[in-house]
């Protein structure tokens, strides 16, 4: 029994370390046709990444701030995925909320402490909102949630946009923006100059009841069985249907979440190219992560900090572009996507262990 | 109003048919792989992979023209990776082209930035964008001769390849094994279709054309490169297959359609105070509506298949029964 369970753990870490391993070998490469120092960027990276030279200045803090919204779109493409809705709207629905935030920012005048309540729950109903309409078109009409979520992304960036370049615009500068919102309605944070604060937290919270939700509870098991099987949950008296709209909104709402922290908590306003595809950084979180609530919240974390530590270590100190650290992203998913390749080696190598000991035995029974 | 009207001109449509072109190109590689039964999302990374190899080539061997060819190489073993990795290791075309947008994106500036120097967007004065080409007779008519003529070769060869796709797709038996594939893949192979091979090459051209479409934005339309050059246009180009409903034909003009409105809304800031972002929306919506209506016709053709089936059935009972 202990050995089964810790047969799975190494089932489920063992493809992704795998491909973390590789896309860093890759990434030696990359950084030797620079002809700059390989090993000492290692250091730089991973010191700008998650080191800590004094309080207040700690790169860690920044990059658990800059996680805070990929866990949340991360978690939005878990929910949907598990539900068998292979739905990629996270960024629409997370650049509506962020519309959203920004409006009621400085359009509506609350107290203190009831303001950003308000704004996130809104969000979170507009996030669900602009999640239920590709759920609604799939489950009632059978259009692929696939192309819609496509098409309704496109939407959402062309929206965010308009409203920042007319509606919402707040002065003639060159670059359009939206105006500051108020004091009342912005997340507190934690430490002066930082803007880790109270959005952590409430991704903190999200993986914890998204995992509880997912599976320990009847509906979460609804939900995925109809992931897993659609014809087996129908003749166990799930409508896999209802389960997918239901995840549709959960997703929906926790992609507009990820919006609104980071419009409250971070930019403060809305401008243009706030689309920076923070939604796409989420799906490939929840892919690397297993589709799992805890996967989702390490990746992230990584994610986050190698594409900070990329910015900060290697483009400031050695002068090798930022992009270095998307790329090697880019080259983790396709790694762990391609797990079929690792596993067909793994149990090469494996048998191959297994083998001398084999024949040990049968020496033995002669 | 007056200056609503204003805005159709000759030169609209010439700029509308030069913002399709690239999106022609990928969005006809899109309905090839669509009719062959294989989803490709990364027209979007092919592209602009193709923009970022075209000018570099271009640069390096001192010709534009082969700069496109290169090009074309690029993506075609772009999409040939992809067809291998998708049959080989059975991994996942859509979490691939999710990878590939990511890498590509980033890839593209980080070897600029390489080797160029550091730089938001690069271009060099012996880079000659491809020169446009006036066709003899056809340019003499009035109106239609300033519409039709006067543009580079990709934009004749996006217009040369839609008629072709049509022709083979359906009007010859290789293009009836692809949409065979496309349909049916299993029932494709019993009747001895070799359905990895089509859908490796439709991979294949559709990485062709999405590059040559990118190509055509670096060095045929503009003469630069910048980071993610392509700017969605890959994803239009998937918006436009299905508005076309994967016919070459409807994706030839729903890419059309989504370029003059690309044109049209540019030029309608300067006279109209309309947003342009609204107007861009209009095929957007409209694709949509087309997704709709063809998931409908879907689920109507099924309600009828099931009634009909009924109704045999209780045919055949009074039958035995009398």
């Amino acid at each position: 029994m202990e050995n089964k369970k810790l047969k799975k753990i190494l089932d489920a870490f063992l493809v992704p370390v795998l491909a973390i391993l590789s896309g860093l070998v890759l990434m030696a490469v990359l950084i030797a046709i620079t002809g700059k120092p390989v090993l000492e960027s290692y250091g730089i990276l991973f010191s700008k990444a998650f080191g800590c030279e004094k309080i207040g200045n700690c790169a860690i803090i920044t990059t658990l701030e800059r996680a805070t919204p990929i866990i949340l779109t991360g978690l939005a493409a878990v929910v949907a995925f598990r539900s068998g809705m292979f739905c990629i709207g996270q960024e629409g629905q997370y650049l509506m909320a962020a519309v959203v935030a920004g409006y009621l920012g400085y359009a509506i005048h609350l107290p203190n402490g009831v303001h950003q309540i308000v704004i996130l729950l809104a969000c979170m109903a507009a996030g669900a909102a602009y999640g239920y309409i590709p759920g609604f078109l799939k489950v009632k009409l059978g259009v692929n949630e696939l192309l819609a979520t496509i098409i309704l992304n496109t939407v959402a960036t062309l929206f965010i946009e308009y409203m920042v370049q007319f509606p919402m615009r707040g002065d003639k500068s060159t670059t359009a923006h939206s105006p500051t919102i108020d004091a009342t309605a912005q997340l507190p944070t934690f430490l002066p100059g930082a803007k880790w604060g109270v959005g952590f937290i409430i991704a903190v919270l999200a993986v914890i009841v998204i995992f509880i939700y997912l599976w320990k509870t009847k509906a979460g098991y609804e939900q995925r069985m109809a992931g897993q099987s659609k014809f087996f949950a129908l003749y166990g008296g799930v409508s896999s249907d209802k389960a997918a709209l239901r995840a549709m909104l959960i997703s929906g709402a926790l992609a507009g979440l990820a919006g609104a922290i980071e419009v409250m908590g971070v930019h403060r306003r809305i401008m243009t190219g706030f689309s920076t595809g923070l939604g796409f950084d989420g799906l490939t979180a929840a892919i690397l992560g297993q589709t799992h609530p805890f996967g989702v919240f390490i990746v992230s974390i990584l994610f986050a900090g190698l594409k900070l530590g990329a910015q900060l270590g290697l483009q400031l100190k050695l002068g090798i572009p930022r992009e270095l650290g998307g790329t090697i992203i880019g080259f983790i998913i396709l790694f762990i996507a391609a797990r079929k390749f690792y596993e067909n080696n793994i149990d090469r190598v494996s048998s191959w262990l297994k083998k001398p000991k084999k024949l040990k035995a049968k020496r033995e029974e002669n | 109003m007056e200056g609503f009207f204003s805005v159709f001109t000759i030169e609209l449509a010439n700029s509308g048919i030069r913002l399709a072109t690239p999106l022609i190109l990928a969005a006809l590689g899109g309905a090839l792989c669509n009719k062959s039964g294989v989803l490709n999302l990364a027209l979007e990374s092919k592209m602009l992979m193709g923009a970022f190899v075209g000018i570099v080539a271009a640069y390096y061997l001192g010709n534009s023209y082969l700069g496109l060819l290169v090009a074309i190489l690029a993506g075609g073993l772009l999409g040939a990776l992809f067809a291998f990795l998708y049959h080989k290791y059975e991994v996942d075309l859509v979490i691939l082209a999710i990878a590939f947008n990511l890498i590509i994106l980033e890839l593209t500036v980080y070897m600029m930035r390489i080797m160029f120097g550091n730089v938001g967007s690069w271009s060099d004065p012996s880079i000659v964008r491809i020169p446009d080409i006036e066709i003899p007779l056809i340019k003499d008519i009035p109106v239609i001769g300033g519409i039709l003529s006067g543009y580079n070769i990709i934009v004749y060869f996006s217009w040369f390849m839609t008629i072709a796709m049509y022709i083979v797709l359906y009007k010859m038996k290789f293009g009836r094994h692809i949409r065979a594939v496309g349909e049916n893949k299993e029932a494709a192979e019993t009747v001895g279709i070799n359905a990895t091979l089509i859908q490796t090459m439709a991979l294949t051209i559709s990485g062709m054309l999405a590059a040559l479409g990118g190509a055509f934005l670096s060095i045929g339309h503009l003469k630069l490169f910048t980071r993610n050059m392509s700017n969605g246009r890959g994803w239009t180009a998937i918006a436009a297959a299905l508005f076309g409903a994967n016919h070459p034909i409807g994706t030839f003009l729903a890419s059309l359609f989504f370029g003059i409105t690309e044109a049209f809304s540019v030029r309608i800031q300067n006279v109209t105070d309309l947003p342009p972002n609204l107007i861009e929306l209009l095929p957007n919506f409209a694709t949509l509506i087309v997704l709709i209506s063809i998931a409908l016709r879907e689920k109507v053709r099924e309600t009828n298949a099931r009634r009909h089936f009924r109704a045999r059935l209780k045919a055949e009972e009074q039958q035995k029964a009398a």
